[in-house]
Parts: structure tokens; sequence; C-alpha cells
């Protein structure tokens, strides 16, 4: 199965082209230098953090491209604070 | 988008030998070394070839080399720079290539730069053209600086040529974007040095991956084709008398542009029954 998994991955490089290209041209044509969506994430953990406790290190700020448009995904965890009770999942809970 | 207008590649009922009014075509792509200036020499070739009125001209100032590609490189006497600066007539700069009915090359100036030529005076040298010819094809430099403006300022029509690769389909990108923001609305691509048999193994774009990601019509797909050096050594595009598989990519955008319905065929890869037997088995 992974020899199969590597034979895919070193012979269908036209499909990650492809998915890089889309991703590059979304910024391409926004005109956002990648390197901006790391300042957006800390500008909205900022703020968000003057509020409620973030989870910084699994925040995820995407560019997300369609057909015609693009919009950005933010993905924000929350932490409970110590001392209240654990959040029923014990798991994240996501804001979006 | 050019997606919203009337497509010529929808073809119109004409008359081979209605005269058209006059059409300049920009051949462009960002990225060098694409086949911009092969696609010019033989899309003009092949035009002529179908009786109608052609001129091509190297916007190409300071690296000329379209007189090159179509063997017309000993005939120069003016160049575009020239005549626009006033020392001699049009006519005398145009050179006829006699292999055809009607074609004529406008030369770029091999010793000045591109601000030699502003976009007004392209579009001046074009009005000009348009009295005589039906297509007026440009080839024009790689990159997006003035030598490229000066292409596509006059352009009615923007052929996008790209390889199927990664920086090819970026940089077509932005060229797309920056001739809609000059209010181009006919903008096509052509895919060119196509291999099927990669296409095939996955490792190389298919038309369909870089029609999806750049949105634009495709007027012609090429594939790679060995003649196409020994043919630029010679100083004879392969439409001049080739049977390959470019020459007749070449010939099927000659005749969409003319405005006949030629539907687009995707080069498939061969078997190894039509690599052992040939294809018409």
């Amino acid at each position: 199965m992974e020899a199969l998994n590597r034979f895919f991955a070193k012979s269908n490089s036209a499909q990650v082209a492809k998915q890089r290209l889309q991703t590059l041209l979304a910024y391409d044509r926004l005109e956002i230098p990648p390197g901006v969506l790391a300042l957006i994430k800390d500008d909205i953990v900022a703020a968000i953090s003057r509020r409620v406790s973030v989870d910084c290190e699994h925040v995820n700020v995407n560019l997300l491209h369609e057909q015609n448009s693009s919009k950005l995904v933010v993905d924000i965890p929350l932490i409970a604070n110590r001392g209240a009770r654990a959040v029923r999942s014990a798991g994240r809970s996501n804001a979006r | 988008m050019s997606n919203m207008l009337p497509s010529i590649l929808n073809g119109h009922a004409m008359n081979e030998h209605t005269p058209l009014e006059a059409q300049v075509i920009t051949v462009t792509s960002g990225k060098g070394g694409v086949g911009k200036t092969t696609l010019t020499a033989n899309v003009g070739i092949a035009l002529a070839q179908l009786g109608r009125k052609v001129v091509v001209v190297d916007s190409d100032i300071g690296l000329r080399n379209l007189d090159l590609v179509m063997g017309l490189e000993h005939r120069i006497v003016y160049d575009i720079v020239d005549y626009v600066e006033g020392r001699c007539r049009l006519r005398q700069a145009l050179i006829r290539d006699k292999r055809v009915a009607e074609l004529f090359l406008l030369p770029a100036a091999q010793t000045r730069d591109k601000t030699a030529v502003n976009p007004q005076q392209m579009i001046q040298v074009c009005d000009e053209l348009r009295k005589e010819f039906e297509f007026i094809l440009i080839d024009s430099p790689a990159g997006i600086e003035q030598g490229f403006q000066n292409a596509l300022a006059p352009a009615d029509l923007v052929l996008v040529v790209i390889n199927p690769e990664v920086s090819s389909v970026r940089d077509a990108d932005r060229v797309i974007g920056l001739a809609e923001s000059q209010g181009k609305t006919q903008i096509y691509l052509v895919i060119n040095r196509v291999v099927p048999a990669r296409v095939k193994r996955q490792e190389m774009l298919s038309v369909e991956d870089i029609k999806e990601v750049l949105s634009t019509e495709i007027i012609g797909i090429v594939p790679e084709d060995d003649a196409i050096l020994s043919a630029s050594n010679r100083g004879m595009p392969v439409v001049c008398n080739g049977k390959g598989p470019a020459a007749l990519a070449y010939r099927d955008i000659a005749r969409r542009l003319s405005g006949e319905h030629v539907p687009l065929e995707i080069p498939q890869a061969l078997g190894w029954w039509q690599r052992l037997f040939g294809k018409a088995s």
C-alpha cells in the first residue's frame, strides 16, 4: 500500500501542479503577498484574545478560492479557563 | 470576460475569398521561450496560404528574431523604427515573403531598445497596415514592460501562448489580467508543446487543467514536434511544407482565426498497438 501511494504521489505531479497554481493564482489575483496571511492571523488572535482565551497554536487562516470568488476561512480554537469546568467534548471548540 | 462575447470559436459562415475587416492579433505570453515567435511565423504563413493578406510585425525591438525564424534575415533594409522616425515609407520597411501570395514582414530594429517606439505609435503603424491587410500579427517580446505594452495597445485579439508548465501558466494569468485591464475582451489561449504521453501519465498539466485554472478559451493546442527545431534552423517554418502534428495544429489555428469552425482536438497519446502498427490501425 505504502509503495502504491508513493507510486501515485510520484506520477501524479500534474495534479500537484494544478493545485499549487490554483492557490497561487488566488493570491496573485487579489494581489496579496502570501506572508500577509500570517500577519492577518496575528491580528485576529490579538483581537480575539482580548475577550477569550485562544489556542494560538492551532489557529488557521486560509484563503479559499472558488470559481469566481475568494474568501478567508478562519479557524480559531478556544481554551476553557483553568478552574472552570472542562468543556464537555474535552476537545477544542471551533469558532468560525 | 471573453466568454461573455460572441466567440470566434463558434465560426461564422464565410466565403474564403470575402475580404475580412482588418484584425490586429497580438501574440504574447509573459514568459519567454514558450514559442511566440514560432507561432507568429507559422500562423502568419498559414493565414496567407488560406488566401488572406497578412503582415507579421516583430515588436521585439533590440532582440529581433521573427526574421530569422522565417528565413528573411538577409533582406532587411529598413525596420519599424526607421518608419516611425520618418527615414522611410511603410512600404519600404515591409519585406515580402515570396513563398506565399500575400505575406509581409515588418521587422524590428536590432540596435535600438523598447523605448524607441511607444504604444501610441504602434497604434498608428497598425492603423496604416489595416488599410492594406486583413491580418496584422504582432509578435510581442517576453515580459510585461514597454515592449509588451507596445504590442498590446493596438490588439483587437490577444493570443496568449503557454506551455503546460507552472511558471508559464502563472505568467499567462498575469498577462491575461493586464490585457483585460486594457479593455481587451478577445483573449484566447494557445497551449504549445503538449506531450500527450506525459499528460496521460499525469506528469504534465492537461488541456482541461489549464482551461480550468485560467478560465480562458482555448484556440489551439500544438503538440511537441521535433520538426520545429530543424524548421527554425533552416528558416523554413513547418507550415511551409510540413505534415507533422505542429504544422497541422498551426493550420487549424489559422483557419479558426479566419472564421472557419474547426473543432478543437485534444492530442491523444498513442497506445502500444498504434505505436507498433501506425496511427491508422
